[in-house]
């Protein structure tokens, strides 16, 4: 292994269901060492860019590199160094964790067992019982174990913490970071940006099987527009400010004109201080809401779904 | 050369299977075990002979008295190819396409097998299933021989073969039809219907004239239509069933290599 070599590379990867939309030209590039987040809404394209890295379903064009083997030819040896945990984990009914554990090891022809013996102490997996009988948060923490076993270079998470518990979900993401610390990689699907912001180091927002923006959290939050709440002494009309150049929305809310601002400060005070203005905050929007205004871009049915 | 897709799906398998096997011994050894109380029936021929057609349904055409005949009316002639056809229809439509809808397919997948070897440890457990079951059968016939029937035991193995055959070759049917379309319940139904309309073909044709040429096309009729009993399995016979195993197993293979998995 090349120390330059991407953990995964795509490009231009399509992927179409008939006249159904699956993935668009998506070009993507998760380094080896990051947690890379991939954001979007269900039924965005997450798991069928996951799907079709892992070869479970052909590109309808384009291609894909993980660990610089090409994922369709290279498939066996990929899967050998991958763990995957399934969005929608099924497990064998009637076997317990502990079946499932030495099966997985005798099928990858081996396990670390150290490792093994410790997710199961931190996670407090129960073992011994068939895993029909366990909760699905119980159930998915035997995924993750399936998936982090045998200590892979890559591992594909599609919506790990799904039924995970919110003590269980703070042993998760420490197990990503000591993963990545290890050298090794992390691709974590997601819908909750919460989740992927408190561990990611970059991330991808996909919609409608296109990739919107990739970029790293940090940098992503410096660019959020800010949000300016002006506090005025008389009933002022906010559509006096949502034709200003630079802003984006412009609302009432609990007495208070919000202000979403992309450009210049300028125009907007100007215009406020013709109006009897008693207060101004203003603060950088939190990726949540950079995530809506990425979801709810031109082109998208629904609006972003604000609280009135 | 790891076969732990085998050994899983063996081992998911088992109940089933022992209860096919143990409920299969039993009627077979009831079969043979009434065999005494009914040699001597003339009545019963005459039954046959009288209404041809109704015999005929139930794949059953000459004597039902002498030792083949009873065999071939009670066992070989219909529950062992149809109890068969459910084992291996029922496995071949489950191990891809079942499991493809219940979402495990992708958790083997995921390890590092080729598709390939994949499809040939499912094979590799539906020849398992069917000669276990056929084997069952085979020695619970050989217990007959202390109950009046004699018979080749060379020749009851060739049937017995032929039937395990037909079973493998229904159950690759399902098994490419499964790894082609990823439905559980188009393989089981296309490879059932065909199997039904195989089975009728095989034994109504010695009585419908215009049926006589297509009884060919049955593989009942290569694996028990044709005096298999009392004759063993001809290589001709062997031969159809073996070969279209083959070319369905290559089938298999090649439609679960295209087969896009769905979520």
């Amino acid at each position: 292994m090349t120390g330059s070599a991407h953990a995964i590379e795509t490009h231009r990867l399509t992927k179409r269901y008939g006249q159904a939309r699956g993935i668009d030209d998506l070009d993507l590039v998760v380094e080896a060492g990051e947690v890379f987040g991939f954001l979007g809404p269900n039924g965005a394209g997450k798991s069928t860019t996951i799907r079709t890295l892992l070869d479970f379903q052909r590109a309808t064009s384009g291609d894909a590199e993980i660990l610089g083997l090409d994922v369709r030819r290279d498939s066996v040896a990929i899967h050998r160094r991958v763990g995957y945990l399934a969005g929608e984990l099924r497990l064998f009914d009637t076997m317990t964790g502990d079946e499932h554990v030495r099966w997985f090891s005798r099928a990858r022809g081996g396990h670390d067992e150290a490792l093994t013996t410790s997710l199961i102490e931190r996670f407090q997996i129960a073992m011994e019982r068939p895993v029909k009988q366990l909760s699905k948060g119980n159930r998915q923490k035997v995924g993750v174990l399936l998936a982090f076993m045998h200590r892979p270079e890559l591992l594909i998470l599609d919506e790990p913490t799904s039924g995970l518990d919110p003590l269980m979900q703070t042993v998760f993401e420490d197990l990503l970071r000591e993963t990545v610390r290890d050298g090794r990689t992390v691709l974590l699907s997601s819908h909750s940006l919460d989740e992927v912001q408190r561990v990611a180091d970059r991330v991808a927002i996909i919609r409608e099987g296109r990739l919107v923006v990739t970029d790293s959290v940090r940098h992503l939050r410096a660019n959020a527009p800010r949000i300016l709440r002006l506090r005025f002494d008389a009933d002022v009309d906010p559509a006096l400010f949502a034709a200003l150049p630079g802003v984006a929305q412009a609302a009432s809310r609990d007495g208070q004109i919000e202000l979403h601002l992309t450009g210049e400060l300028r125009p907007v005070l100007e215009t406020a201080l013709r109006h009897p203005l008693v207060d101004l905050t203003a603060r950088h929007a939190d990726l949540d809401e950079l995530f809506r205004s990425y979801y709810a871009a031109p082109g998208s049915e629904r609006g972003p779904e604000e609280a009135s | 050369m790891n076969v732990e897709i085998a050994t899983l799906d063996l081992s998911l398998r088992r109940r089933s299977t022992i209860g096919y096997c143990v409920g299969m011994a039993l009627y077979v050894l009831v079969v043979v075990v009434l065999y005494p109380s009914f040699k001597d029936a003339a009545n019963l021929d005459q039954l046959t002979e009288s209404s041809p057609g109704v015999a005929a349904l139930f794949g059953i055409s000459g004597s039902l008295t002498s030792p083949t005949g009873w065999l071939s009316a009670n066992i070989y002639a219909n529950f062992f190819p149809l109890l068969i056809l459910l084992v291996t229809i029922g496995y071949g439509a489950w191990c891809l396409a079942g499991q493809e809808a219940d979402g495990r397919l992708e958790l083997v997948l995921s390890l590092p097998f080729s598709r390939r070897r994949v499809v040939i440890q499912k094979l590799l457990v539906l020849t398992i299933l069917a000669s276990v079951f056929s084997l069952v059968v085979f020695l619970f016939v050989l217990v007959g021989r202390r109950f009046d029937l004699t018979f080749s035991v060379a020749n009851v193995a060739g049937a017995t073969l032929g039937v395990a055959l037909l079973g493998i070759d229904f159950g690759l049917l399902a098994v490419v039809l499964g790894a082609a379309t990823g439905s559980r319940g188009t393989a089981v139904a296309i490879a059932a219907a065909v199997g039904a309309a195989s089975y009728l073909i095989s034994s109504m044709a010695p009585l419908v004239d215009w049926l006589e040429p297509f009884r060919y096309a049955s593989l009942f009729y290569w694996a028990t239509g044709n005096g298999q009993l009392d004759e063993g399995l001809s290589w001709t016979s062997f031969g159809v069933l073996a070969g279209l195993g083959i070319v369905l197993s290559l089938l298999s293979v090649l439609a679960f290599e295209r087969h896009d998995m769905s979520a």
